[in-house]
């Protein structure tokens, strides 16, 4: 459960907004450095890694509702900046076929391309120290560190979401109790979801009371889901760390060139696509 | 996830949901995404879900290759209701928020060859972003079969058995690793083939115009439907306690779909 997968209508307007700003910001960064480095040689390379995931992701361990991600592979193959692409494809692609909210898209390319930069960095790192040799137990140990990451935004985006409507949203002022409020909470699309109450419930209690016990649920709406979440996690995480340590182990012995972006792990070996011709 | 299966509908298929304009669908689309987001009671979110079905029925598309990619992302809203919603009401409501969102876009993948949908995202991203998309969805198919294929293969050596799960796992690795190797060749033969037609940035997609404009017509304004009676319920508390009338309209919707459906 390395990204967010919340439907549409669920998270509130400020969040979802703000994510896929972030994202257009980064991916503008990472299409103008793709450019420049070639396109011809990232357009290829990202359709490829961005299809494997999605590959792996179509394919589902039901009993705890978690599929393999091959996001830290993926980071290892493409880089912190192709990777970051690769992930808003991945994420485009998925809510396109109905898997995660088209509204979350900008969050979940955040999530995910945190995934692959941090994965490409500790594997990196670590290969770098303790030789490629090594690689299988660098590569469980980057995958663990960076789902655990991961999984932390993710519950701190849930957290933000949960959160009482205030000076966040639109830095509204209310000049009786000097708080800020939401003009737009009762709008169309501030849905509330995570607010903490069911609606039905909300409108018999006191204003008083209200406001008490909305800061309860929330809390306990967001608690609830973190113990859920990380109990569920490490499941996937071992699962992810054995996947990927047992896949780079293979692709680390058999062609290791086309490691950390075809560059290997001391910059040495020739990029991806000039293997059959260094054009 | 048979992904394969949308893009046979998407090319092959007949309905008049693919006689009408990509525009068209995509802003029906959107006006049913915005619909989803507004909805916040269950019963009217079911009568959406359930409506739409018996749309998707009535127009002949493939409901049976549909129904599991749109309910697959019910399995994690229900784990993410479970956990953060407050209380029942609201976790159905995000559980059928999933579902709805999901016949919505499935719907439009169904009935839209990819390029078509893809067209309009790649004019607003820059050009590398846009390229790799069509570039990833054209690998999705041939790696989705390649994995099919090993493992097919794998299974037909037995390497595959609910007995042996250490087994079963080290053979789907190594298909998984096959695999990324056979993405990275992929990858470089692509790139062959950009480089030999002089590939300097710029896939273009020519957008397909409309075959029919009564099937437009017919998409924006049920799709405009369902957001004003969402918006109706939304707005309007006192309508709160009619909502299941909207879940039995649904359910005639479905009824009526499926009726003519078999009718074809």
């Amino acid at each position: 459960m390395s990204h967010i997968h919340i439907p549409d209508g669920v998270l509130p307007w400020w969040l979802w907004l703000s994510g896929w700003i972030a994202a257009t910001v980064l991916i503008g960064i990472a299409a103008d450095r793709a450019t420049r480095s070639g396109s011809r040689r990232a357009v290829p390379l990202i359709g490829a890694v961005s299809a494997l995931v999605l590959v792996a992701m179509s394919s589902e361990i039901v009993p705890i509702a978690y599929h393999v991600n091959l996001t830290v592979i993926a980071g290892v193959l493409l880089g912190p900046w192709l990777g970051l692409i690769a992930a808003f494809i991945v994420v485009l692609v998925l809510a396109l076929l109905g898997h995660g909210g088209v509204t979350v898209v900008g969050l979940n390319a955040l999530v995910i391309g945190t995934e692959i930069a941090l994965g490409w960095a500790l594997v990196r790192t670590g290969v770098r120290l303790a030789g490629l040799k090594r690689i299988r137990p660098v590569a469980a140990v980057s995958t663990v560190l960076t789902l655990a990451v991961t999984t932390t935004m993710l519950v701190g985006i849930v957290a933000l979401a949960g959160a009482p409507a205030t000076g966040r949203e639109t830095g509204a002022l209310d000049a009786e109790t000097l708080e800020f409020r939401n003009p737009l909470s009762g709008g169309l699309f501030s849905i509330g979801l995570l607010g903490g109450h069911d609606h039905e419930h909300a409108e018999d209690e006191h204003e008083g009371e209200h406001a008490e016990d909305e800061h309860e649920g929330e809390t306990l709406a967001v608690s609830r889901f973190a113990a859920v979440v990380y109990t569920l996690g490490p499941i996937g995480w071992l699962l992810e760390a054995l996947v990927t340590a047992a896949v780079l182990g293979y692709v680390g012995k058999v062609r290791p060139g086309l490691l950390f972006g075809g560059q290997g792990v001391q910059g040495r070996v020739g990029r991806i696509g000039d293997e059959h011709g260094g054009r | 996830m048979d992904v394969t299966a949308v893009d046979r509908s998407a090319v092959s298929g007949d309905t008049l949901l693919h006689h009408a304009a990509p525009a068209s669908k995509l802003a029906a689309t959107g006006l049913l995404l915005g619909a989803v987001m507004a909805v916040n009671d269950p019963l009217v979110a079911a009568g959406v879900a359930l409506s739409l079905t018996g749309a998707g029925a009535a127009v002949g598309l493939p409901l049976r290759k549909m129904l599991p990619l749109a309910l697959y992302p019910a399995l994690f809203a229900l784990i993410f209701a479970f956990a953060a919603a407050p209380g029942p009401v609201t976790g159905a409501v995000v559980v059928l928020k999933a579902v709805t969102a999901a016949l919505a876009v499935v719907t439009l993948m169904f009935s839209t060859p990819y390029p078509q949908v893809f067209a309009p995202i790649q004019r607003v991203t820059p050009q590398v972003v846009g390229d790799a998309l069509l570039m990833t969805y054209r690998s999705l198919f041939i790696l989705a079969e390649k994995f099919a294929d090993l493992t097919r293969a794998v299974r037909l050596r037995a390497g595959l058995s609910a007995r042996q799960p250490v087994r079963s796992a080290q053979a789907t690795i190594r298909a998984l690793g096959g695999l990324l190797l056979y993405s990275l060749d992929l990858s470089q033969r692509e790139y062959d083939i950009l480089y030999l037609r002089g590939y300097e940035g710029g896939l273009r997609v020519t957008t397909r115009r409309s075959v029919d404009h009564k099937a437009d017509t017919a998409a924006v304004l049920y799709a405009a439907l369902i957001l004003a009676v969402v918006l109706a319920f939304r707005m309007t508390p006192a309508l709160s306690g009619y909502s299941w009338l909207v879940t039995v309209a649904g359910a005639v919707d479905l009824l009526t779909g499926l009726s003519i459906g078999r009718r074809r």
